[in-house]
């Protein structure tokens, strides 16, 4: 990704929006980038055409694509539409040709590839009204314009919004409602390493930062989220040229790798032929930078970033991905040889445990787990580690009070065994136990160096220090 | 160990043995049977290491535990894999610690002299000329002379003391309390193993329980085993046993397993069923046999493993060295004691891992105070206790509901302290926790560990109560024997180890006199 924005940017409408809605970021982006607006199946232009859920969508926006022949390309989604822009973007690194040239995203209070936390009473009251009177059906859809915006719009705007909402196809709004909004791209969506830039309006009920980080983020290593202060739901309706700032200067570079270096003198020691040439190579290769944008196997992207969040308080060691290890580990099925008869076989216990846990910030906090303070994340940790955290079904706890307790520490011991496998953590503790091996051609080893110095305080010569040992 | 050139058996054969699992209780009757002339064939489910893989490093060590998942119930639920069980040709011993005490004599009478407990179905005496004979074949190092047995020698002197034994023998000096270098089934210095290879002398490198590269520790791939198929043994590597067949008197006439995923067969005259305190009642569960006594499973048991940490200000560099160097056993009786039995205290230097393991899971650190707490590794020490557990009718290995990728259930053990347990535990946890702060120790705190597998197929006189015979042999089933963890009564205060091969080569003693 070059910092030069693509030429092209495919724009996706919310739920009741059209093409028109992105009009005035088009007057104000003044010709920095091609918009080409499309209308999704039931609504504006397109009301009278069928195919509403996320992968019918899909397919209607990818001819549009394909008609439109872009080369590069962004794809924009609002709401609705960014849900249907995500599941492009998995197709495109799928390798769809015909979206190859999808470089990026920009996702606009978007609906997250799980179900949409929309309050049941509220979807209910959308459901209902959309079939209406014509009356019932101007006040209402007026009220919906209102009810997204965090101040009112100019008049002949939200006019066309009002309009827009009307013109939709009642059959698509409630395909959205019932279905559209509710289907689970979670684990289809996974990971995706395009760039992203991911908008949150300050003043948003359901879609603000919280729920982008706890959602639409996971997915997105090379995203960035960003948070517009005093927009409620619609972004490009109520403040068009901050959107054409943020599209300006948007799709920075992609993230550093991570890394957890291994001191110089450490790397010496292991370069030295005291160290075992299997011990070498492994522990070079743990060493090896995780990947930023690694893609979880044996949970889905949203438990991942939650487990990434519990291993940034287990473990603080910036640099060492032990989410990604761990992850990795489970995936590939290879256990420790027992396990608590409490818990159920460890990936599953894992992914229980997490939504446990983002489920007790959310019944605590109102908040995702991801969006917590560090104070608040460790009080609930601490929670589960003294058996004190339950969360009922109905809010979403799947493993009791007990179970959390057995299962965190299992993580911590997850963490710890990861952490100290790392040639940098144990450069950090002083081990000198790498080198007391070597190599030897006969099958029972004889003449490798181990120790001749064994008692208090007596360091041989090559034995690294640790910043304890140095006090 | 090289098996290259070893004499192998064709399936149609009919050997005269077949044992299954060469770990501690296995290697010495394959040794003893071959060497008397026997047709041996012993089927290992594990495979077969060459020590050259050995690489001085806790996560490749992995592959040497028995990592087939295990379900852990119970008040005191214990941890398997690393913590307890391994797999490969020498069983366990590829990473067991190799601290070989003997039994003490009073722990095989413990309820004549207490009323708790059991007696053993055997004498103490009957055990000493074995424990020697295994001993000497070992190679086993400790001190010259024993403060708790004073006729007691050993083949070789003892291995270099390491930082925390020098702290404990300074702390037990001050309070009173005898010590001594450990006995420890490891050659001080090279050693020939008899129709084996030449050991070289331990180099310290700590890393006994990942698997020794020079061949020093007693593992049975550099000891019973080149004996056993220097005299005719075949040792069939990853060849998981799953099921017997049985003639019309129902005897076993041939041992199934599968290899390979083929499903074969070895028939056989006899069987030694070898294969752990864990496994061994597991097949027998799942074949349905060998069980009228309703006890196979009953009466599991883990050694009271509490240990004590602290931090110091000497650079103790606990990594280095055999990792448990000294020991004393004045506690096997201890003084004002409320519960029967007791323990006996060895010094500890854990590897980085094992520790940072121990650490989170029962210190239950994390986030800063973990990383800062590792950090100051090379300043720790600890000492830790095996400590008799006695047999309790609530701690029972079931088959569970679930089943592993063979289709057979999965082992579910339930196990957790009794009254007798938690009072010695108490006192012991007084005891290390006297002696770390009387040797200056920071920081002190207590770790609750359980170790070993032990019982689920006791030994006795009578068939209604146990599961075999004194000398190991099925009750019901006149040519199964069980030679392993599983036949303790009791757990001991002692490491099992010695005690399961003395008990190894006496039962086969006794299978070579019956007749068969
Ligand atoms: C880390 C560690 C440290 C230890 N330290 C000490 C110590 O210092 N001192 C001490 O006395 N003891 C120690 N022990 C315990 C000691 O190793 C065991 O008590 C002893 O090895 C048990 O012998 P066993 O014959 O009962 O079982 P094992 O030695 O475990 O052998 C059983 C064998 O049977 C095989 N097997 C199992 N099921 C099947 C099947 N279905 N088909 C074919 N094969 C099968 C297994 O793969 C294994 O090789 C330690 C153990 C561990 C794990
Ligand atoms: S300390 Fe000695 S016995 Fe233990 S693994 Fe190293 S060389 Fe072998």
């Amino acid at each position: 990704m070059t910092g030069r924005p693509p030429d092209t940017l495919f724009c996706l409408h919310f739920l009741g929006g059209s093409t028109r809605s992105w009009e005035a970021l088009g007057r104000t982006l003044d010709g920095t980038a091609r918009l080409v607006p499309i209308d999704l199946p039931g609504f504006g232009a397109a009301s009278g055409q069928s195919g509403y859920g996320i992968n019918a969508m899909a397919d209607a926006v990818t001819e549009a694509i394909v008609a439109a022949a872009p080369g590069p390309f962004r794809i924009a989604g609002h709401s609705m539409g960014a849900k249907v822009a995500l599941a492009l973007a998995r197709r495109a690194e799928d390798g769809d040709d015909r979206l190859e040239g999808l470089s990026g995203l920009v996702l606009i209070s978007g609906s997250p590839p799980s179900p949409e936390p929309i309050p049941e009473d509220r979807r209910a009251k959308m459901l209902a009204w959309i079939d209406a009177d014509d009356e019932t059906r101007a006040k209402e859809a007026r009220a919906f314009v209102h009810a997204n915006v965090a101040a009112k719009l100019p008049a002949e705007a939200e006019d066309r919004a009002v309009e827009d909402v009307l013109r939709a196809a009642p059959d698509a709004w409630k395909a959205w409602l019932n279905s559209g909004s509710t289907e689970d791209h979670c684990r289809r969506v996974g990971t995706l390493r395009m760039p992203a830039l991911v908008l949150a309006g300050s003043e948003d009920a359901d879609l603000g930062a919280d729920a982008q980080a706890a959602l639409t983020m996971p997915h997105l290593p090379n995203g960035r989220l960003v948070t517009v202060e005093g927009v409620a739901h619609l972004l490009p309706l109520e403040k068009p040229e901050e959107l054409a700032r943020l599209l300006r200067d948007s799709m920075s570079g992609s993230v550093e790798p991570n890394t957890f270096p291994i001191p110089a003198d450490y790397d010496a020691l292991i370069a030295t032929d005291r160290v075992n040439s299997r011990l070498r190579e492994t522990l070079r290769q743990r060493a090896e930078p995780d990947d930023p944008a690694y893609a979880p196997k044996a949970v889905d992207a949203v438990e991942f970033a939650i487990l990434r969040a519990v291993f940034a308080r287990v473990l603080p060691v910036p640099g060492l991905d032990v989410a990604a290890r761990l992850d990795a580990r489970l995936a590939s099925g290879g256990g420790d040889g027992w396990r608590f008869v409490a818990l159920p076989p460890d990936a599953e216990a894992y992914r229980a445990a997490l939504r446990t846990l983002d489920a007790a910030a959310r019944a605590a906090h109102e908040r995702p787990f991801v969006a917590l303070d560090e104070a608040g994340q460790d009080a609930l940790l601490t929670l589960a580690q003294k058996g004190k955290l339950s969360v009922p079904d109905s809010l979403g706890g799947r493993l009791n009070a007990d179970r959390m307790r057995f299962w965190f520490e299992d993580v911590r011991a997850d963490a710890v065994r990861l952490y100290l496998a790392h040639p940098a953590a144990l450069a950090s503790i002083g081990f000198s136990g790498i080198g007391a091996g070597g190599d030897s051609p006969e099958p029972l080893a004889a003449g490798l160096p181990g120790f001749h110095s064994t008692g208090l305080d007596s360091p041989e010569s090559w034995e690294p220090r640790s910043s304890e040992s140095a006090r | 160990m090289n098996l290259d050139s070893m004499r192998t058996y064709a399936e149609g054969d009919t050997v005269d043995v077949v044992v299954v699992g060469t770990g501690a209780g296995g290697a010495p009757v394959i040794a003893k049977l071959a060497a008397s002339g026997l047709s041996v064939v012993a089927l290992e489910a594990g495979p077969n290491f060459r020590p050259e893989k050995f690489a001085f490093d806790e996560t490749l060590a992995d592959e040497i535990y028995w990592t087939d998942e295990r379900l852990s119930g119970g008040s005191t639920p214990e941890a398997f894999g690393a913590n307890n069980s391994g797999t490969g040709v020498g069983g366990s011993t590829l990473h067991w610690g190799a601290f070989v005490p003997r039994a003490d004599a009073r722990d095989l009478r413990l309820f004549t002299e207490s009323g708790e407990g059991v007696d053993w179905p055997l004498e103490h005496a009957e055990l000493v000329p074995y424990y020697e004979r295994v001993e000497a074949f070992l190679g086993v190092s400790g001190p010259p002379t024993y403060p708790w047995d004073a006729g007691r020698r050993y083949p070789l002197p003892p291995v270099q003391r390491n930082g925390p034994a020098d702290i404990m023998a300074g702390a037990c000096d001050s309070r009173g309390i005898r010590w001594a270098d450990a006995p420890a089934a490891l050659v001080s210095r090279e050693f020939q193993s008899e129709d084996g290879p030449l050991r070289h002398g331990c180099i310290n490198c700590g890393f006994c329980h990942q698997g020794c590269r020079n061949g020093a520790k007693a593992s049975m791939d550099v000891t019973y085993l080149p004996l056993a198929v220097a005299h005719g043994a075949e040792i069939r590597p990853e060849c998981f046993v799953t099921g017997f067949e049985r003639g019309a008197d129902g005897r076993i006439s041939a041992v199934i397993y599968s290899h390979g995923g083929r499903e074969t067969r070895q028939r056989c005259r006899a069987v030694f069923l070898c294969a752990g305190a864990v496994e061994t009642p597991r097949l027998l569960l799942h074949n349905d046999i060998a069980n009228g006594s309703g006890q196979v499973g009953r009466n599991y048991m883990g050694h009271v493993a509490t240990q004590v940490w602290g931090t110091f200000d000497h650079e103790v560099r606990m990594n280095r060295g055999y990792p448990s160097a000294l020991i004393t056993e004045d506690f096997i009786r201890a003084e004002g004691a409320d519960f029967a039995g007791g323990y006996l205290i060895q010094s500890l230097g854990v590897v980085p891992l094992t520790f940072g393991n121990a650490v989170a899971r029962g210190r239950g650190l994390w986030g800063k105070a973990l990383t800062d707490y590792l950090g100051r590794y090379n300043h720790l020490a600890g000492i830790g206790i095996n400590g008799e557990t006695l047999p309790c009718d609530a701690n029972v290995l079931t088959l569970s509901d679930e089943v592993d990728a063979r289709g057979m259930r999965k082992a579910q053990i339930d196990f957790g302290y009794s009254t007798n347990e938690e009072r010695l535990n108490a006192h012991a946890t007084k005891v290390m926790r006297d002696l770390w702060e009387a040797a200056g120790a920071k920081d002190i705190w207590v770790l609750e560990r359980v170790a070993h597998t032990i019982g689920t197929c006791r030994m006795g006189h009578d068939g209604d109560t146990a599961v075999v015979d004194p000398f190991g042999r099925s009750f019901e089933i006149d040519n199964l024997w069980i030679s392993d963890g599983s036949t303790f009564p009791s757990s001991l205060a002692a490491n099992p180890a010695l005690t399961i091969m003395a008990l190894a080569l006496r039962s086969a003693d006794r299978f070579l006199a019956s007749g068969r």
